[in-house]
């Protein structure tokens, strides 16, 4: 048997197989240093990942995921319907709740089920696909002619009272500005609580139209960008800002 | 398992006729799947499929939102079958493949984390670093280290050998069960494995004999 051959069984030879099989692998072994010493490191290898301590998940996941479970199968709300447009900024999803725009995701090429999936759990609500109604795409145009909010059309009602607030202290911030996390929170009257504000602009449901872009760090850095610092850089710039 | 047992001298390695170091919990056999009896499934899987998708990704916020969307996308398909699709369903493997399905989609649209992106920007950082000094007293800061760095090594391997190594090695499954999770043939499966073996070797070569407990002849492993 020649070492390529051994080399190839090294895997077959853990489970069940042929007794001779075995015997003849094993023979090769013992006659054989370089064979031995690269069995010794595969199984070395094995025992590695083997001996990597099982993660646990966070102890109320279950009862998380039962939970979104439920309110995705409740009929009582109407579901999200998300329609795809072309936008100055690339192609947005945009989430549609009774007339009102109620979630915003760019397109970076995942597959349309990771972004009604991504949907579904921050909203908590069933999303199913459609199209887009001429008035949104009105809308659009219309806000990313000015870079200023319309607030009849958007619906941010599922958020926390906390989220809601600071988005709208985000909203304040006129177009081509830039202000710190830490201004948001004082505008909120929650001076203190800079990083809970970089924690809801991380999870802003409706980027764009609420301008987390304009958030940066005291120190006038661009911080971080869900879509990464190059969009977060590209869109303060086409708002006219020149930092 | 027996021809290496001269060679390995009583260290534990899981093997393919030997259950898993989590042993699989079996449901009752009297109820089949069913969104009447989902809790329990996901009360029964969510840690197992948890452990999988963190070692696919890397990160823990990512690993729980992948397995809750695997879990959303399970129930779903339950609701569409019919009774006898369900009665023929194997579980655990259909629950995997629904889980590699969401990280995969996932992991296309999405920059790497940034522990993958470090060991990706510098390949060799990992063996650089694990030469520097001679081992820490703090017997537990060091093996820390070392569980750090067989993770980054998994994370280092591309998604379809990792899938492979982490089901077969971590995971515990015989050949059969991944090429049925996978959806590949055998003999692919073996090929993904050895080559995920290879690599890991190549990477973490110097350093295997560091993980052999007290007790076991360095020479075994080393």
């Amino acid at each position: 048997m020649r070492c390529r051959d051994v080399e190839a069984l090294w895997d077959e030879l853990r489970g069940e197989c042929q007794t001779s099989l075995k015997e003849t692998v094993h023979s090769h072994l013992r006659s054989c240093p370089s064979c031995q010493a690269m069995y010794e490191q595969y199984e070395g290898v094995a025992y590695c990942l083997s001996c990597l301590p099982p993660p646990e998940p966070s102890c109320d996941f279950a009862k998380k995921v039962v939970q979104h479970i439920a309110t995705l199968k409740g009929t009582q709300y109407p579901p999200l319907v998300l329609a795809a447009l072309t936008t100055p900024v690339g192609r947005l999803y945009v989430g549609l709740k009774s007339e009102r725009i109620a979630y915003v995701s760019l397109d970076t090429g995942q597959a349309l089920e990771e972004i009604v999936a991504r949907a579904e759990r921050r909203l908590h609500r069933r999303v199913v696909p459609g199209e887009a109604p001429p008035w949104l795409v009105r809308a659009l145009d219309r806000f990313f002619d000015t870079w200023k909010l319309d607030d009849a059309l958007i619906d941010i009602s599922d958020l926390t009272p906390f989220e809601q607030s600071v988005l709208r202290a985000a909203a304040r911030i006129p177009p081509g500005e830039v202000r710190s996390y830490a201004w948001v929170a004082t505008q909120i009257g929650r001076p203190k609580a800079a990083r809970a504000v970089g924690r809801v602009m991380a999870r802003n449901p409706l980027p764009f139209l609420f301008p987390c872009h304009r958030v940066v760090d005291s120190s006038g850095d661009l911080h971080d960008y869900y879509y990464g610092l190059e969009m977060k850089a590209r869109i303060l710039k086409m708002e006219g800002y020149r930092g | 398992m027996s021809a290496l047992a001269p060679l390995l001298r009583g260290v534990h390695v899981p093997s393919a006729t030997t259950p898993g170091r989590r042993a699989a919990v079996r449901r009752p056999a009297d109820s089949a799947p069913s969104v009447a009896n989902f809790e329990r499934i996901v009360d029964e899987y969510q840690r197992r499929l948890y452990g999988f998708a963190l070692r696919m990704t890397g990160n823990r916020e990512d690993a729980e939102e992948i397995v809750q969307d695997a879990f959303v996308r399970a129930y779903r398909a339950l609701g569409k079958m019919s009774s006898g699709q369900r009665a023929d369903l194997r579980l655990q493997p259909w629950l995997y493949t629904i889980t590699l399905n969401v990280t995969r989609n996932r992991l296309r649209g999405k920059r790497p984390s940034n522990v993958a992106l470090d060991a990706l920007a510098d390949p060799d950082a990992i063996l650089r670093e694990s030469h520097e000094g001679p081992p820490q007293p703090e017997a537990i800061v060091e093996q820390n280290t070392d569980i750090a760095l067989v993770e980054r090594a998994l994370l280092q391997l591309p998604m379809h050998l990792r899938a492979a190594a982490t089901l077969r090695f971590i995971e515990g499954r015989s050949h059969p069960e991944i090429a049925e999770i996978l959806n590949q043939p055998i003999g692919t499966v073996k090929s993904h494995v050895h080559r995920a073996v290879r690599i890991l070797r190549r990477i973490l070569g110097p350093q295997i004999g560091r993980f052999v407990p007290e007790g076991v002849p360095q020479h075994a492993l080393s």
